[in-house]
């Protein structure tokens, strides 16, 4: 017994005296392979985007007949494990799908700037600003991901409001909601059990609420949270769990896919869903039906304030540094965001693409009002927060349902946090 | 002691390898390894030994070693630069991790519940109540499910609009938010856990059973003794080293395997009322890109898990002697 404790205490404090090695590993060296291109990414395996895969290659196959192309389908939840372990070795895939923001700008390192590429693409195509490091960009949109208001018509005629003429304030918002409680419908179907459900309120709700040069000031990065116009946000989220205009049990509820159903059930009158991949238009229709579907601008709460649609870029294809081709990598990359493999991945997926040039009036109302607002749209509010401070606003957002926080310690210490990263 | 006992019980078995080998190849070699033997049989026990010590050494304690050392390293830009001990100082200010850890004691003090429950059904089933056979299989059904399984079935039944809270209305008791409040979502997630793993404790309960003096139980029963003296003066004193064995795995099984549940059921949440050290590494490994700093956070539970499984030892022994 004695000896064990000496051993144990000999072995941690002969450790705690040493602070060497790394916990990631060393930088990468170049590698790669060419007359193959190979691609990584975890939507190629997926039925719904089998059409858009086949466009693409088809595209490519034109420009570059001698170039074979592999799609590698990884699974998500390991994917960037899985590439942080090529970008070590320095070998892998030549061309790579990526999640906009922070997950590609965390690894501009291992991938070559686009800019002379794509140049041709710059117009046609929107969502950059998420692939983009210092004004460089490396990789190219496929789709855009951002935070409609999603809304129940049906709800709307049983609560005898007009179904074309959503509220554009917020105070002519809560009428609404006292309207539909009335018909038996919550205003928002909320779930909050991961915490996410205060990201999609910041940034769904925010370009109401933030004057313009707040809201661009945010973006860039100086964030005023002494402003109460920020306090109001967050403000608003306590009002609305106070007043019961969320579904009961929000911090249990799971966003994906609980939160989800009950708005697709018509128990809730209100969502603020996805643009792409999941909880999105497409998903909602087919409950709702098209018609039955619309999308409303926030809310204006702060009187001057311009609601814009909040979306950045959803996922994009940037090429390796490795590959020994990058011209042709970059043609892939092309090909990939071609107009017509982008409209066959919308028929098919319901992805909101990139390209705007696309035509979606068959798609309904909902999606019409979405891609009409792409124009005037402006970065998410919450993509611009470090995954630290996220984590700690969803934890807050929980307390601040339950009521054991105030909203002045909530805008404290996530400003402590945000100024800390 | 092991240790007392190692030589005598390793010496026999090698002369009996070393025995078959000459069975094996019979002839000249038979007067080499006349001379070579002691020292072969010298060797020979290093040599078996080494197999299970090189897997010891190469996937347990160098691993052990690098997470220690990475722990004292920096995240992102510092990386492999040596912080000294940063990342303990952070582990001590952020209050999840201090939540995490309140909750391992936590765990500590609801240990009696979770070894009182099997403890009690066993006996019952031992004291063959009616449908005692029944029982004893459906005690055991819940763990053969997975963690994963049991928590999508619970975050079932205990959602805000689930049976059980409709349950509850039916007689007229508010509804509670289960998993949604944070002063009830650990209790539940802890419940849970019990539930789905509280039969193999039954089975060690009931073969513990098995080596009880019925005659004591009888004159016991003679004696006029009534069932909770039974349980307190009888079968709690005949049992107490099963009782030992049963919380020490049940410890260790609480503070090992929950994450499953955890993960499906509360996320860490609500308010991080839930988060356990493992949930904890995984968020900073996983999630927050911060593997040094989960680095320190594994120390910090190997540490806690040494003093938990030294302390336990130590009773364990202290039990034995009493025997």
């Amino acid at each position: 017994m004695k000896t064990r404790v000496v051993w144990s205490a000999v072995l941690v404090a002969g450790l705690a005296l040493t602070g060497c090695g790394a916990a990631t590993g060393p930088k990468s060296s170049p590698g790669g392979e060419a007359g193959k291109l190979v691609v990584w990414d975890w939507k190629s395996g997926e039925a719904s985007a089998a059409s858009y895969v086949e466009k693409a290659k088809a595209d490519f196959a034109r420009k570059h007949p001698g170039v074979e192309v592999e799609f590698v389908a990884q699974p998500f939840d390991q994917y960037y494990t899985l590439l942080g372990a090529a970008i070590q070795a320095g070998r892998g895939p030549d061309v790579i799908l990526f999640n906009g923001g922070g997950q590609l700008r965390d690894r501009v390192d291992a991938l070559t700037p686009l800019d002379g590429y794509v140049a041709d693409d710059k117009q046609r195509l929107a969502g950059w600003e998420a692939f983009s490091k210092d004004g460089k960009v490396y990789a190219a949109p496929v789709t855009l991901q951002g935070h409609p208001i999603y809304y129940n018509k049906a709800l709307y005629e049983k609560a005898a409001l007009d179904p074309a003429r959503p509220a554009t304030t917020w105070s002519q918002f809560v009428a609404d909601c006292a309207a539909l409680a009335k018909a038996g419908a919550t205003c928002f179907a909320l779930g909050n059990k991961e915490g996410a459900g205060i990201q999609f309120w910041l940034s769904a709700l925010g370009s109401g609420v933030l004057t313009a040069q707040e809201y661009d000031a945010w973006i860039a990065g100086r964030r005023d949270w002494k402003s109460p116009n920020v306090r109001r946000i967050f403000q608003l989220w306590k009002e609305a769990g106070d007043a019961g205009l969320n579904n009961q049990g929000a911090n249990s509820t799971a966003m994906f896919n609980d939160s989800f159903a009950l708005f697709q059930s018509g128990k809730a009158a209100h969502i603020i869903g996805l643009m792409s991949d999941v909880g999105h238009w497409k998903d909602f229709s087919e409950f709702l039906t098209a018609d039955k579907l619309g999308v409303l601008d926030a809310p204006v709460v702060t009187p001057g304030s311009t609601p814009s649609l909040p979306y950045d870029g959803g996922i994009g294809y940037g090429v390796a540094k490795w590959t020994k081709v990058p011209k042709v990598a970059a043609d892939l990359v092309r090909s990939l965001t071609s107009t017509e493999a982008l409209q066959a991945f919308y028929q098919a997926a319901g992805a909101i693409a990139a390209d705007t040039t696309i035509d979606v009036s068959q798609g309904g109302p909902a999606v019409a009002t979405i891609v009409s607002r792409l124009r005037t749209g402006k970065p998410a509010l919450h993509v611009a927060l470090s995954s630290k401070t996220l984590e700690l606003m969803g934890r807050l957002s929980q307390q601040l349902l339950s009521g054991s926080v105030t909203v002045d310690e909530v805008v404290k210490q996530l400003a402590a946090s945000d100024q800390a990263g | 002691m092991p240790t007392g006992n190692a030589p005598p019980s390793v010496r026999p078995m090698t002369t009996g390898r070393t025995d078959g080998a000459r069975v094996v190849r019979p002839g000249g070699a038979g007067a080499r390894r006349g001379r070579a033997g002691p020292r072969a049989e010298r060797f020979a026990p290093y040599l078996l030994l080494a197999p299970a010590a090189l897997v010891i050494v190469v996937l347990r304690l160098y691993p052990l070693l690098l997470g220690v050392n990475f722990s004292f390293t920096g995240d992102g830009e510092r990386n492999g630069v040596a912080v000294g001990l940063d990342n303990y100082l952070e582990l001590l200010r952020d209050p999840l991790f201090r939540t995490a850890l309140s909750n391992v004691g936590l765990l500590v003090l609801l240990l009696p519940v979770a070894v009182a429950i099997p403890g009690l059904l066993a006996t019952f089933i031992y004291l063959r109540v009616p449908g005692h056979r029944l029982y004893r299989s459906v005690y055991f059904f819940p763990g053969v499910l997975s963690p994963v399984i049991v928590g999508a079935i619970f975050n079932l039944l205990l959602a805000f609009d689930g049976p059980f809270n409709a349950l509850l209305g039916a007689v007229g008791i508010d509804a509670v938010d289960w998993l949604g409040d944070p002063g009830v979502a650990m209790f539940v997630v802890v419940g849970v856990h019990v539930w789905a793993t509280f039969g193999m404790a039954l089975v060690v309960f009931l073969a513990g059973f098995a080596t009880l003096d019925a005659g004591l139980l009888d004159a016991a029963r003679v004696d006029g003794a009534s069932l909770l003296q039974v349980i307190r003066h009888v079968i709690v004193p005949g049992l107490a080293r099963t009782i030992q064995f049963v919380a020490v795995t049940t410890m260790i099984g609480m503070l090992t395997s929950m994450f499953g549940l955890l993960y499906v059921m509360t996320s860490g949440g609500p308010e991080g009322s839930t988060y356990l050290p493992e949930y904890y590494i995984w968020i900073q490994q996983g999630q927050m890109n911060r593997p040094a700093l989960a680095s320190a956070a594994s120390t910090v539970l190997f540490l806690v898990m040494l003093g938990v499984g030294l302390l336990q030892i130590k009773l364990l022994r202290r039990a034995g002697r009493e025997d």
